[in-house]
């Protein structure tokens, strides 16, 4: 007995050790493959003009698995290597960040415009050289300090999605049609606009247009953060206000609705109008075709007649990385963009609306369409979303939102004056 | 021999775990305790320059936290008394000669076993769509109206989910406080003719104390230090009035990206609540009485 005490206690001791070894082994054993792989390659390439092997990280979840199976096409058609990381959705820019500063960076990965792209530029890759940068949209570059250093994604547009036998889009010109066309559905027992409680889908993009009709949006965001300008001040932002007491007076208080019942509303003919992008064209199609009913138009601020389309997110290539992995990572980018299988898959199976005058797009959803007439004939308004300073929207204005649809007697203009104070703080 | 024996098996057990605790609470904190000095963004490009005790001094003009202090105190005095009284209540009636006892520990201890994130979002959907259905239904709206929605009902809803969370735990270590309690003592009691309260607040409580000291300083800290609930529940809606102290500091580091206020944030929580449980522990402790 004794003696099986002894060996399990030593067996015991024993699993420690190997464990903590275990923990210190794994990072001398990383940076080994690292160091010795450099050289291998570097051998190679001569022979077969073989990359280095890159790796991609990335934030959009819905792609994972087609990105992977076109790496895997590259590999067939070049025999050149990718690795895919495992994508991770909200926590993106925590573990980028981690991975970046860790230095074991991806040699490709995707960032959002505006704000999270000023904080990581110092990572940036210059791609103002690469041959399918004057295939990218018009304005649709990630551009810093004048370089193009990111490729987008694909576009993305919002507005007033609503349905077309509930709506004319011609009585929604300005606020007195805006108001009558309100009030009208509003004595049908149609709850005629909705917003939901989501921060973006509450303030966030319904705000976008005032600052998109400013004659400089990013001009005029800098100009408020150091506090030359009021939102309470500025004739778009009044009209704005107006806007949202008609829109609190007359429909259903969106603090009460969330995204996925604000779409069933909509797709049962209940709402006749919502807030929202394309992307929430996939949640409408769960609850039936109506892709006839189905139609986008411009938030009718001022008489606004463009609908509001920007880029979520971008591929950047890591400055940090190696030159041959950057060389690497390079080729693929411009495989992505330029071969066949990859603009196909880039519009098929990402599902994307192409940024790049060279991808064509057909089949796309009807709300994806309009956005993309839009973004090809040049008949936008920016995302001036991307240009708030971080995290605002969630931090700052969505409180103020949520008291302005709590409290029955606060104004448009109270809103935007507590909107002024939100934004003062966050700037700061 | 033996001795350098019992040595050795001593270090075996102990440095592994002092190894892990040093390196992922001990130094962590250390360095911590540095962030709370500079000013910094996160990002290793960026300089992280020094400032002295200008975060500690800022952190004091900052509206929002001191008001989150305030959700978090009012929070939590709420809190201990429903955990505390419902877990005792709950121990004291399981203890008893009932039929259901078993099954109604059972019961009782079950919700404990629900993380905090998923019993926020079932809750949610108490608060907001149920409480409107029988709202609508039974006319009684001044009632059943969404609580998420009303800053003062948003941070009851909180204590509701808190303590049916936490009351399930605090009964079990109750019913092992009550079953210590031998049987003679509270037989001879009623021999003398001591009634029910009597037996109660005489003989059981003082002799709880131990428990009492374990309960109330599981639930103060676990009140202080709320997150999950917090997050998948509210989010510190509406217009931040139900914004704790661990989600104001999370979004002072991770929302606005300013990690040395944040980092400055944490130290003074931590003092705080070390403060304030250990002076509770050295209250009740001082109560606790022997058999």
């Amino acid at each position: 007995m004794k003696q099986v005490k002894k060996a399990f206690g030593l067996l015991t001791a024993a699993a420690l050790v190997a464990a903590l070894a275990g923990c210190g082994s794994s990072n001398s054993g990383n940076s080994n493959t690292a160091a010795g792989s450099e050289p291998a390659s570097g051998s190679a390439a001569p022979a077969k003009e073989k990359l280095q092997k890159i790796s991609i990280f990335q934030s959009k979840v819905e792609i994972s698995d087609a990105l992977e199976a076109l790496t895997k096409k590259y590999t067939e058609e070049t025999g050149n290597e990718v690795e895919v990381w495992g994508a991770a959705g909200d926590d993106y820019m925590t573990q980028l960040q981690a991975k970046l500063t860790a230095n074991q960076g991806p040699s490709i990965f995707s960032i959002g415009t505006g704000a999270p792209a000023d904080k990581l530029k110092s990572y940036f890759y210059d791609l103002s050289n690469e041959p399918y940068v004057k295939d990218i949209a018009p304005n649709m570059a990630l551009k810093e300090d004048g370089k193009v250093v990111g490729v987008p994604y694909g576009v993305e547009g919002f507005g007033l999605v609503y349905n077309k036998d509930l709506v004319d889009p011609k009585n929604v010109t300005e606020l007195a049609s805006f108001t009558k066309t309100m009030e009208e559905l509003k004595a049908k027992g149609i709850n005629p606009l909705s917003l939901s409680q989501e921060a973006f889908f509450l303030i966030g993009h319904i705000l976008n247009t005032p600052f998109a009709l400013q004659p400089d949006p990013q001009a005029f965001i800098e100009k408020l953060n150091k506090g030359e300008v009021k939102m309470a001040d500025t004739k778009e932002f009044q009209e704005f206000g107006k806007f949202m007491d008609v829109i609190k007076a007359d429909s259903k208080n969106p603090l009460e609705v969330k995204y996925d019942t604000q779409m069933g509303d909509f797709a049962t003919g209940k709402t006749a109008m919502v807030h929202q992008g394309n992307w929430s064209y996939t949640m409408l199609k769960d609850f039936g075709n109506m892709d006839d009913k189905l139609g986008m138009m411009p938030f009718p601020l001022e008489g606004n007649n463009k609908i509001a389309v920007g880029v979520a997110s971008n591929w950047v290539i890591n400055g940090k990385a190696s030159p041959d992995e950057i060389k690497a990572a390079e080729a693929f980018l411009n495989w992505l963009f330029t071969s066949d299988t990859g603009k196909k898959a880039i519009v098929d199976d990402f599902k994307f609306i192409p940024a790049m005058t060279n991808i064509p797009a057909d089949n796309l959803d009807p709300l994806s369409k309009v956005v993309y007439d839009a973004a090809k004939s040049g008949q936008t308004i920016p995302w001036a979303t991307n240009y708030y300073p971080p995290n605002i929207v969630v931090n700052d204005l969505t409180p103020v939102a949520q008291a302005y649809f709590l409290d029955k007697n606060m104004t448009g203009q109270q809103l935007l004056e507590k909107l002024d104070a939100a934004w003062a703080k966050a700037a700061k | 021999m033996n001795k350098t024996k019992d040595r050795a098996w001593f270090a075996v057990f102990t440095v592994p775990l002092l190894f892990i605790f040093t390196t992922v609470v001990i130094i962590p904190f250390i360095i911590g305790i540095f962030y709370s000095f500079v000013t910094w963004d996160g990002i290793p490009a960026n300089p992280k320059v020094f400032v002295g005790v200008d975060n500690y001094i800022q952190i004091f003009k900052d509206q929002r936290f001191m008001a989150s202090a305030w959700h978090t105190v009012k929070f939590t005095v709420l809190a201990l008394l429903s955990v505390n009284v419902l877990g005792l209540v709950f121990s004291l009636l399981v203890t008893s000669k009932l039929r259901v006892s078993n099954a109604a520990r059972t019961m009782f201890f079950m919700p404990n076993l629900i993380g905090g994130l998923i019993l926020g979002y079932i809750w949610q959907f108490l608060f907001t769509d149920a409480m409107e259905f029988v709202g609508d239904k039974t006319g009684l709206h001044h009632v059943f109206f969404n609580w998420l929605l009303n800053p003062q009902f948003a941070l009851y809803a909180m204590v509701i989910v808190f303590t049916w969370q936490m009351a399930g735990y605090t009964m079990i270590i109750y019913i092992a406080g009550i079953q210590g309690i031998p049987d003679e003592m509270i037989e001879a009691a009623k021999v003398d003719g001591a009634n029910l309260w009597q037996r109660i607040t005489r003989i059981i409580f003082p002799l709880l104390m131990p428990a009492f000291t374990i309960c109330l300083f599981m639930t103060l800290s676990g009140a202080f230090k709320i997150y999950d609930v917090n997050l998948s529940l509210t989010k510190g809606g509406p217009n931040n009035a139900t914004e704790m102290f661990a989600m104001n500091i999370f979004n002072e580091i991770f929302g606005y990206g300013r990690y040395g206020l944040g980092q400055a944030k944490a130290i003074v929580f931590f003092l705080v609540v070390a403060i304030l449980t250990l002076t509770q522990v050295a209250i009740t402790k001082k109560r606790e009485v022997q058999m």
